[in-house]
């Protein structure tokens, strides 16, 4: 039976560790979760270098993950050898001189750091602290595991020496208010080692925060970007957003790459094959397949640089190269004032350097669609549009009250495949003021509202498979 | 597993000093990966820049577990027929051509056609039967007495689609074949498969594998592998190379020196009957370590830095 107790206490540390690795961004399945629980079965739990290693290898499936997996290893098991130790304390303790009732009281007037942490860790048990997620839960788990401690027996003890000092010397009453100075009575003492303890506690609630909530606080934390408006978003945010677009577009592109096979080749085409072989006396000789077309699909990007659109215009670029093994020929251009190509910009510098070289060229100029449109027949991209182009074109639409020039978009219309326009502004705002949006939507296959990773998120997915399945 | 196979893989050290033994000098990460999927019976996917000993990982461990080593390298457009099995045709027609001669005699004396047919169905189907089955690869490992070493070499470089066949194999041991049903593994082989990272391998594939991550060697590995390898370099110019190619490895270029690259600087530099590292000699012999004119030119413009760094590390 006592095996049988220690093999569930295991498998809850096993279950709790790989709770941790799933917080460090490690993806682990239950498949994985059972070959972890082999390794351990199979190397035991003392030799921690060896149990490191092949949970390593069952777990951790890149090298990024093992990193972070290695990280969170060490973390975790000082947590737990932490609390083994104190158990192991245990036996040592000794009664010492009994100066107050309460149990707690007293082993914070012993000092006994050890057996403390025993009694804390219990607790932390006890109430369920591996169940932590939110930072906002800190002081409510403090409290719980502070009073699963016998918090409120301190504090009687605590009111009893105050009121005993109170009766006995008129002194001791000031000093107590504070706790720093030389507590001549009990009370401070107690007092002391009662904000000790919180101190202890909640570093021990924040050691297990950080351990087992990053899991859900970061799927918070990435929803809200997912969510959250492209132009509002703060400076601090701006690391975290580029690490998500990264995550997101692998993920996009993992889920397009499934090419699939022998496109080239369908199946036997019957009639031309019979028609073919008249000539054979109706026996087929010479099989006609019927063939699939491959047509390489193109998709050109023209993106407005103004403000809050440059943001989204990065996030749209950000994607569209993450995503080059399926989208073989992307092109983008920027334009405010005027319209400069800027694929190059984008293939060969990391995104922040080409936006910069981007607005240095052509950005912090008044908006002008006519010009730019212009721009874009007179430097000959016009031709090279044909049926197996996706224009995407991102911008709000304001022109500043100059001429919009739509019946070049129309040319653009009638020349490619399809237009996709992606817009910043939410609906109510299309039309009003210098917005000329409505006269552009007629040449548009799809308009739609963009501002959000979320939104461009589904975009780029839908272009990929609109552009895929049409090739 | 049979239990000469679970002696040998009995505890760390003893696989370390085998392979030792063999001339595969393995970190402890390495022979701790051997350890657990040798024992759990699963399949290890291995992962790291090339010319690291990925393939010869698995080539060792044949020859430490005295099983018949079976290769598979994996290319675009590999498909089933040349990995797990194939007909024989040739031998199938000649088959129906012996059916034909001997028709007669096996229908003796039926007078119906559909008498003749009741004999025919109490003849067994040999024609997709295992004697016409040549076995690919996989399905020779599956059908080795005393199991075997079996290497997927370079999945990155097979399709999707492969990579999903793959999946019952590496998960049940077992492999269907639709004439035949399910054949099953005589006895579970030890599975490695390599990747060089071309492309990301599928979740489902990297679920049922063990995980280990070769990177490059540090400088102590990388010395006893040399000294393993090539025992007749000198102790100084081994750490000089050694201290050299590490410090290669810091630069910013198209290709790192992998220790299979180190290995062949060793044996050339042996043939040139050099006792130490010097600039020129550097110079003239870069290009056995450097695969990219464009970072022969970077590594050319600092090996004298390099050297004298390399120096620095044998004195130490």
């Amino acid at each position: 039976m006592d095996g049988g107790a220690r093999i569930g206490e295991i498998d809850k540390t096993l279950v709790n560790f790989i709770r941790a690795v799933r917080g460090a961004d490690v993806r682990v399945s239950v498949a994985e979760t059972l070959d972890a629980v082999a390794v351990v079965d199979f190397v035991g739990w003392e030799d921690r270098e060896t149990l490191k290693q092949g949970l390593g290898l069952a777990v951790a499936k890149t090298p990024e993950e093992k990193n972070r997996f290695d990280a969170c290893f060490d973390a975790f098991f000082a947590a737990v050898a932490d609390s083994e130790e104190h158990e192991l304390d245990e036996d040592e303790r000794d009664d010492g001189p009994v100066d107050t009732d309460d149990k707690l009281a007293q082993m914070l007037l012993d000092a006994d750091q050890s057996e403390l942490m025993v009694v804390m860790e219990e607790a932390a048990a006890e109430v369920g602290l591996e169940n932590i997620k939110f930072f906002t839960q800190r002081g409510l788990y403090t409290q719980r595991i502070m009073r699963q401690m016998g918090l409120e027996g301190l504090d009687a003890a605590i009111r009893e020496a105050q009121a005993g000092e109170g009766s006995g010397q008129g002194q001791g009453q000031g000093d107590g208010g504070d706790p720093s100075g030389q507590g001549s009575g009990e009370a401070a003492t107690l007092e002391a080692a009662r904000a000790r303890l919180f101190e202890t506690t909640r570093d021990l609630v924040e050691k297990r925060l950080s351990l087992y909530g990053s899991e859900t606080s970061r799927d918070l934390r990435e929803g809200r970007l997912r969510r959250s408006r492209l132009g509002n978003l703060d400076r601090r945010d701006q690391e975290e957003m580029r690490r998500l677009v990264a995550k997101i577009a692998k993920r996009l592109a993992a889920l397009h790459s499934r090419k699939p096979k022998r496109r080239n080749r369908g199946v036997l085409d019957l009639r031309r094959t019979m028609r073919r072989n008249y000539a054979n006396d109706g026996i087929m000789f010479d099989l006609e397949w019927k063939r699939k077309k491959i047509a390489k699909p193109k998709v050109m990007a023209i993106c407005d640089v103004s403000g809050s659109v440059a943001t989204v215009a990065r996030f749209l670029l950000q994607f569209l190269y993450a995503l080059h093994d399926i989208l073989n020929d992307v092109r983008s251009f920027a334009f405010s004032g005027k319209l400069i190509e800027t694929s190059d910009f984008f293939k060969r510098n990391d995104v922040d350097t080409a936006v910069d070289h981007v607005m240095n060229a052509v950005g912090y100029m008044p908006t002008d669609y006519g010009h730019s449109f212009e721009n874009f027949r007179e430097l000959g991209f016009l031709d090279e549009l044909d049926k197996r182009t996706t224009v995407v074109i991102l911008g709000d639409g304001r022109t500043n009250n100059t001429d919009p020039r739509a019946d070049i978009l129309k040319e653009i219309h009638e020349r490619s495949k399809r237009i996709l326009w992606l817009n910043p502004e939410p609906p109510p705002l299309w039309g009003t003021g210098d917005s000329e949006i409505l006269r552009y939507r007629p040449y548009c296959h799809m308009h739609r509202e963009v501002n959000t990773l979320g939104h461009l998120e589904r975009f780029v997915n839908e272009l990929v498979h609109v552009v895929k399945a049409s090739s | 597993m049979l239990e000469q196979h679970a002696a040998k893989l009995a505890d760390i050290d003893a696989i370390t000093n085998g392979f030792a033994e063999l001339g595969y000098i393995c970190s402890k990460s390495i022979a701790t990966a051997i350890f657990i999927a040798g024992n759990l019976e699963k399949p290890i996917l291995v992962e790291g820049p090339a010319g690291v000993g990925k393939t010869e990982l698995a080539n060792t461990m044949a020859q430490f577990m005295d099983l018949p080593m079976i290769r598979l390298q994996c290319y675009e457009g590999l498909d089933e027929a040349k990995a797990l099995y194939e007909w024989r045709y040739a031998k199938q027609l000649l088959y129906t051509q012996i059916l034909r001669d001997k028709i007669g005699e096996v229908l003796g004396g039926a007078e119906t056609l559909a008498a003749s047919m009741d004999k025919l169905h109490q003849h067994s189907d040999l024609f997709f039967s295992e004697q016409f089955v040549a076995p690919r690869p996989l399905l020779k490992a599956m059908r080795e007495e005393g199991g075997s070493v079996l290497l997927i070499d370079e999945i990155d470089k097979a399709d999707h689609e492969f990579e999903a066949f793959l999946l019952e194999i590496l998960s049940e041991f077992q492999v269907s074949i639709p004439e035949l049903g399910t054949i099953k593994a005589k006895r579970k082989p030890f599975v490695f498969l390599t990747s060089n990272n071309t492309r990301e391998l599928s979740d489902a594939l990297k679920r049922r594998c063990l995980h280990l991550y070769v990177p490059f060697p540090e400088a102590k590995l990388e010395q006893q592998i040399l000294r393993a390898r090539v025992p007749e370099l000198t102790d100084a110019l081994m750490q000089q190379l050694v201290a050299f190619v590490q410090g290669v490895r810091e630069l910013d270029l198209k290709k790192h020196p992998s220790v299979s690259e180190t290995l062949d600087w060793a044996k050339a530099l042996m043939l040139l009957n050099a006792s130490e590292l010097d600039g020129d000699l550097v110079r003239e012999t870069l290009n056995v370590i450097l695969k990219f004119e464009e970072d022969i030119t970077v590594v050319d413009r600092q090996a004298l830095e390099l050297v004298r760094m390399s120096e620095k590390a044998v004195r130490r």
